[in-house]
């Protein structure tokens, strides 16, 4: 089934690369008909264009919360799925496998917690350059409080030099292609669509559990039928779950760590020995090359390269890439269970893939973004860090699954004390271990403990990204 | 060094004191680092252990089956020895808990005889018992962490650059040897009791024979038996209603505290003879399946269950299912899914309610939707767990056994590499014996074709 790009949201599809301003303005909805007033005069970006034709667009997506507001039946929102009507804050559970906890629990965040306003709308606005993102902004924001809306937090973005991430990384370099969208992707990265846009065939083949309403319910007819169910219109038909996670990056610290656990025996840096390990956590060098191609020096030949595998690139035994390492955790490729280096391995992981959104945020500790020049800019005020977004259509077995089985477990594939070196919640304080990184090596491994926490939480949420008739519905409801 | 078993003794709890009985035991999720009551860390032989209250409910005909309260732990053979340190060390707790239900001796007579025979007498055999490896004891699996843990400190301190596979592991040997509370670890351990591995090599051969014996009427009967069995599928009902949200959050909250997890799960059996017996055949072969052919950690792929096992209940109107494993519930669901469905369908389409099968082994689980729903409707609270090494998983274990037991013997040169590698991760699992590679090679999703 071709997707119907003109009915999905861009930024499903597509992460705007061309527009390299972007502004997430979360809201609240005081009057929820003057809400839906208001959204029947967005003109929201469809996934149906040429890249360079447009300069500036406009997305939403709701918290379950934001849904009753507008005016959704308890029994509709019943419909969606359980880790969005509990809130990415729902649970004390939730908590602990998403290692939100410590200094990254909710009650500390600034937004999205329970000592936060509630958000309910999330707002995302794209432009070319900066003059077109702020006019489009203060468009935006000048409407606000006519349509009974408030303005819970403004969050802004930046673009670093080489597409790198805080630490020093070249970030986006591995993204998952959808089936029948993404023809470039490899085929090991090409994923069924309804892993990513609800109402499509999932990697099970089967279609993933997401909002079905009467016919009643949906007098106006603005809805499509169910695919899989006769009787029912499809709400959740081109829409997908928005997982969005502000992520701080604690720059001065990783590097410190990198730095004391190199210093030759004199107590001299070892700055070579700095970023070798740096990149041993990371799996990739500052540059994007894969350590799978290149294990020994980076090599600019490679800086976009995402065709590799595991096994099936000679790295079984995590001697170029350590098992832990943040890329091989979060997309093990061909490694895991069953029958690692197969193509059943590979299918299995298939229903673990997210599209990463994201945007980078704060300014950076260095412009260059060379590791040199972080390492030397020290501690440098100010925050910074990730505004990570993605999306999947089962936020259990996507999002939340990389999370727990993957990203925190310290017991990853064999490990035993080792979690995320890079995210990783460090145990939680739950009892689990963490803060272990071991780099595999002949004749035998070497490896860092006392491993600190370096990015935290500091607001996050669960929202749904409607199609466009979806959106058109819940404009409709009750009225 | 002894072979493991599964106790479970269940009881009728006594009217009206269900309540009292949950109070006692409280839940997971209250019990942080320890629960006193049954102090199970102080019995040095038992692996898991956990209290279940199976809530009163009624049979597919509308008979009332009353509440009960079970005993579940898995323990180093022999059963008599574990029997005696429940009685003793833990008699007050077995006191303070079984005194709600039927039959539990009064208080003047509550002597270790008189609670052992209470809970010979109330212990259930399993259907089908499964160890990930058999032969490890709870003493063995520490001791052995213990020795991982020192010498991987020990390696944190030294420089090996340059040195060759064998100067290391030589190098690791002698730090071993000159270590006294380590150099156990130079002996292998030993096997389990000849009298048990005799009666594995009886129970392998006999129901061979038997099968081989079995097989010329199993192939006559064999199209009628499908199309018996056909039939049976079309007539079976799908529960395709969802346990409340709050049951299925009460779950969740008692889980992921640790790298391991727990899972209880009780289910009717389906109506009728045919499905009766058909329950009770998959049930044996499940048992020698486990017992002989998936033995060596890895069920097709599935490496993460430490101890599991399925007893019938309620004079085999019920079956219930419990399980120790590494991971969360859902990445264990989705292993059920991805690795082992064929095998789960076989055994668990007997029960009430199950996802639609075909030809027994295909559909069921696969069904992602259906199943995960259904899961939390047959789900039951497992109010009381223990773990003795709550921080290992199966490939943790199997790793430390495989180190320990390079430190003897002879190694050639591409052994010693890969025995060296251990210590950074151990993610490599003996392979799998020839009838379970056979099997796994089987691709159930594209043998059948249904509907």
């Amino acid at each position: 089934m071709p997707l119907q790009v003109e009915d999905i949201q861009g930024i499903l599809l597509y992460g705007y690369g061309q527009l390299r301003h972007a502004c997430f303005l979360l809201l609240g909805i005081i009057d929820g008909d003057a809400a839906k007033a208001w959204l029947g005069t967005l003109d929201i970006r469809n996934a149906d264009f040429k890249p360079d034709e447009i300069h500036r667009c406009v997305n939403i997506a709701f918290t379950s919360a934001g849904l009753r507001r507008l005016g959704l039946s308890d029994e509709m929102v019943d419909e969606f799925s359980t880790e969005f009507r509990e809130g990415m804050a729902g649970t004390e559970h939730r908590q602990r496998i998403l290692g939100d906890t410590g200094e990254s629990s909710p009650d500390k965040w600034r937004w999205g917690g329970p000592r936060n306003a509630e958000p309910h709308v999330l707002l995302m606005l794209y432009g070319r350059d900066e003059a077109t993102l702020s006019v489009l902004l203060s468009e935006q924001r000048l409407r606000l409080a006519s349509f009974g809306l408030q303005l819970i937090e403004q969050l802004d973005t930046s673009w670093l030099l080489h597409d790198k991430e805080h630490f020093g990384f070249r970030d986006g370099v591995s993204q998952t292609g959808i089936e029948g969208v993404h023809t470039r992707t490899s085929r090991g990265n090409t994923i069924p669509a309804g892993e990513f846009v609800l109402g499509y065939p999932n990697a099970y083949g089967q279609y993933t559990q997401r909002p079905l309403v009467s016919r009643d319910q949906d007098p106006g007819e603005l809805l499509p039928q169910a695919p899989d169910d006769q009787r029912r219109h499809d709400l959740g038909m081109n829409g997908s779950y928005l997982v969005f996670r502000q992520l701080s990056q604690d720059v001065a610290t990783f590097w410190q760590y990198c730095d004391e656990k190199t210093r030759r025996r004199d107590g001299a840096p070892n700055p070579e020995g700095r970023v070798r390990l740096a990149s041993k956590m990371v799996g990739r060098w500052p540059s994007g090359t894969p350590l799978v191609r290149s294990p020994e020096k980076d090599d600019p030949a490679f800086t976009s390269d995402n065709e590799f595998l595991y096994y099936g690139s000679g790295d079984a035994h995590g001697l170029k890439c350590p098992i832990g390492a943040h890329i091989r955790r979060t997309n093990p490729r061909d490694s895991l269970e069953p029958d690692p280096g197969s193509d059943r391995s590979i299918e299995v992981g298939k229903r673990h893939r997210i599209i990463r959104r994201g945007r980078v945020y704060g300014t950076p500790v260095a412009n260059s973004m060379e590791v040199t020049d972080i390492v030397a800019a020290g501690d440098v005020a100010g925050e910074r860090g990730l505004h990570f977004l993605c999306f999947n259509t089962h936020i259990g077995r996507q999002f939340e699954f990389i999370q727990r089985t993957w990203v925190n477990n310290p017991g990853f594939d064999g490990l035993y004390d080792d979690d995320d070196p890079l995210i990783g919640d460090r145990g939680s304080g739950h009892g689990k271990t963490g803060g272990t990184f071991t780099i595999q090596a002949d004749p035998i491994r070497t490896r860092v403990t006392g491993m600190p926490r370096f990015v935290q939480v500091r607001g996050a949420a669960y929202f749904f990204l409607p199609g466009l008739r979806a959106l058109r519905f819940l404009v409709s409801v009750g009225r | 060094m002894p072979h493991q078993e599964a106790l479970t003794v269940i009881s009728r709890i006594k009217p009206g004191q269900v309540q009292t009985v949950k109070g006692i035991l409280g839940t997971i999720a209250d019990h942080g680092d320890g629960w006193e009551i049954v102090p199970f860390a102080k019995l040095p032989n038992v692996h898991f252990a956990r209290f279940v209250v199976f809530d009163a409910t009624a049979d597919l005909d509308g008979n009332p089956i009353p509440a009960q309260l079970a005993l579940m732990t898995n323990v180093d053979a022999p059963l008599d020895a574990h029997l005696r340190d429940l009685a003793t060390t833990c008699g007050s707790g077995l006191d303070t808990v079984f005194e709600h239900c039927e039959h539990y001796p009064d208080p003047a007579g509550r002597t270790p005889a008189a609670r052992q025979s209470f809970l010979r007498q109330h212990h259930t055999a399993a259907s089908a018992f499964y160890v990930n490896r058999q032969g490890r004891t709870v003493q063995q699996i520490l001791r052995e962490e213990q020795l991982r843990r020192a010498i991987n400190d020990h390696l944190d301190s030294v420089d090996f650059f340059g040195q060759s596979a064998e100067m290391v592991r030589g190098r690791i040997v002698a730090f071993v040897a000159g270590r006294t509370d380590l150099r156990w670890a130079l002996y292998p351990p030993k096997q389990p009791s000849l009298m048990w591995r005799i009666t594995e090599v009886v129970n392998l051969i006999g129901y061979a024979l038997l099968a081989i014996v079995l097989l010329p009427v199993l192939l006559l009967l064999s199209p009628a038996l499908i199309l018996l069995l056909r039939a049976h599928e079309r007539q079976d009902i799908p529960d395709t209603s969802a346990a409340p949200a709050e049951t299925v959050r009460r779950l969740r909250e008692d889980e992921d505290y640790r790298v391991q997890n727990q899972v209880t799960a009780a289910g009717l059996f389906k109506p009728g003879w045919f499905r009766f017996l058909l329950a009770i055949a998959i049930l044996r072969l499940t048992d020698y399946a486990v017992r002989h052919i998936y033995n060596r950690g890895s069920l097709s792929g599935l490496s993460s269950i430490h101890f599991a096992r399925w007893v019938p209940l309620d004079g085999r109107r019920r079956l219930f299912f419990s399980s120790n494993y590494d991971g969360s519930l859902e990445s264990y669901m989705d292993d059920f899914i991805d690795k082992a469905a064929w095998g789960l369908n076989a055994i668990f389409s007997s029960g009430d309610g199950f996802p639609q099968t075909c030809f027994l082994f295909c559909g069921g689980i696969t069904d992602e939707k259906a199943y995960k729903r259904f899961l939390p409707t047959r789900q039951v609270q497992t109010s009381v767990w223990y773990s003795a090494y709550p921080h290992l998983t199966t490939k943790n274990v199997a790793n430390n056994a495989a180190i320990r037991r390079g430190l003897s013997g002879h190694m050639n040169a591409d052994e010693t590499r890969t025995w060296l590698r251990r210590f950074g991760v151990g993610n490599q699992l003996p392979e799998s014996g020839l009838i379970a590679r056979l099997l796994d090679r089987i691709r159930w999703d594209r043998l059948c074709r249904c509907r």
